[in-house]
């Protein structure tokens, strides 16, 4: 007879092994198709002016719903994600509430999901420390969701939402030194193909003071020149580009 | 600043006033904030059979001032997950005297949103390496994990998340691990060590055979 609480075990115990996000991505697939769920995201709620893109982790949604999500700007009329970012605990789809006449953006966006089979949901929201804010979410058309599975998709996307996270934002060896904040913009317009005279002008500093923040960056990430420092910065995700 | 004490049965004599704030603050937390009626008390100080001689306290302390603690307690001994919570590790509840058991975790509301839940985090895995303890196990809220995640730290699950006071609870066991303290560290951006203690030798003396002359 097949156990939740087998499967959510072996699953927690399978990620360590798993190298890749693809691996992730395949033992989720695999996991909760059996719970009945063929699709999910895993992202950071993006904040006010965020791209969804960039805080999208891992997703499997179907064809075409992501690009319709992003063109029509669903995420701020979403009352999934709105009461997620309020929610400590799991929540069915059902139970994120809006008034479909008031806010026909918010009932169109459960509409056209529906479209896509998405119409019964699981959600489960992530407050870690430093005021990080995630969640997984999950769909499909014929689900196992009720209180005795509940706890094991729990279980399962907690641990799966960090596998994830470490991996997408691996921690910087420890011991490295914190880079400052003006550090870690000459890396940024370093990376952008900026030399050290050009981020002088935009910044307003001289080439000179610019240069020392670079050695200074260099040392504190034990990068032997400027493009090791730049890619050890990307690395541990202390700049974007 | 904020350092994190350990309070034993060897200098708790040492931290009277502060003990009594501690458990005043527990009755705070646990029963005014959190609700658990069950733990109410009229003199407003929530104490339970646990806080006993064998309790180290990590305490964590701005000036004489209680902000944040947490109770380790000897696995070996009859302790919360195996007498109240056996149900929530179906996967065997750990007894080792390698193994402590965290309970009373809190750290007061206007200093959560600072760097006193790592300083006790990072107390927590100091401590026990420093007393050769491998792991430590915990009955806790599901939004604990993610959290124990970020700053590094392993976490087994004993068992499912199972329903107590409507919130969804887990037992847990937590490896203890240079490495997970070094990134506690790392992420809170804590140099050195955030544990204090008092009195240290006074563990010491308790070797010396006593019988002698």
């Amino acid at each position: 007879m097949f156990s939740y609480a087998d499967e959510a075990f072996a699953f927690v115990e399978n990620l360590d092994r798993l190298a890749t996000p693809a691996a992730i991505l395949d033992a989720m697939e695999t996991s909760l198709s059996r719970f009945g769920f063929d699709s999910f995201i895993v992202a950071g709620l993006p904040g006010p002016g965020e791209r969804v893109e960039r805080v999208v982790l891992l997703k499997k949604w179907p064809a075409g719903w992501f690009e319709i999500y992003i063109n029509r700007d669903y995420i701020r009329h979403d009352p999934i994600i709105r009461r997620c970012r309020n929610a400590v605990q799991p929540f069915e789809w059902a139970d994120a509430p809006f008034d479909p006449k008031a806010e026909p953006r918010s009932l169109e966006v459960m509409n056209r999901a529906t479209d896509f089979g998405m119409k019964r949901g699981f959600c489960l929201p992530i407050h870690g420390i430093n005021g990080y804010e995630a969640c997984i979410s999950m769909s499909g058309t014929d689900l196992d969701l009720t209180s005795r599975t509940k706890p094991a998709l729990h279980l399962m996307s907690m641990y799966a939402f960090e596998r994830i996270r470490s991996h997408l934002n691996p921690a910087p060896i420890p011991g490295l030194k914190r880079l400052t904040g003006r550090e870690r913009e000459m890396l940024a317009w370093a990376a952008a193909g900026k030399s050290a005279a050009d981020t002088g002008d935009i910044v307003g500093i001289t080439e000179r003071t610019v240069t020392a923040h670079i050695v200074s960056a260099c040392q504190k990430l034990e990068a032997t020149n400027k493009t090791q420092a730049v890619a050890r910065a990307l690395q541990y995700r202390l700049i974007s580009i | 600043m904020t350092l994190i004490h350990a309070v034993t049965t060897h200098n708790k004599s040492l931290y009277e006033d502060q003990l009594a704030q501690y458990f005043r603050l527990r009755h705070d937390v646990f029963v005014s904030e959190r609700g658990w009626e069950q733990l109410r008390r009229p003199d407003g100080v929530e104490r339970d059979e646990y806080d006993n001689l064998n309790a180290v306290y990590l305490l964590a302390l701005d000036g004489e001032r209680v902000v944040g603690g947490q109770r380790l307690y000897p696995t070996a001994l009859p302790h919360m997950m195996s007498e109240v919570f056996p149900g929530l590790a179906t996967r065997g509840v750990p007894r080792a005297a390698s193994i402590l058991e965290c309970t009373r975790y809190f750290v007061v509301k206007e200093r959560r949103t600072g760097r006193t839940d790592c300083r006790l985090l990072a107390a927590m895995q100091e401590y026990c390496l420093e007393a050769g303890i491998s792991a430590v196990t915990a009955v806790v809220e599901m939004w604990w994990l993610p959290r124990w995640q970020q700053v590094g730290f392993k976490v087994r699950p004993l068992g499912l998340p199972t329903l107590i006071e409507n919130e969804p609870c887990m037992a847990a066991l937590i490896e203890v691990s240079q490495r997970s303290l070094d990134q506690v560290r790392q992420v809170a951006g804590l140099r050195g060590s955030s544990l204090h203690r008092e009195n240290a030798a006074a563990t010491h003396y308790e070797r010396v055979p006593h019988v002698a002359a």
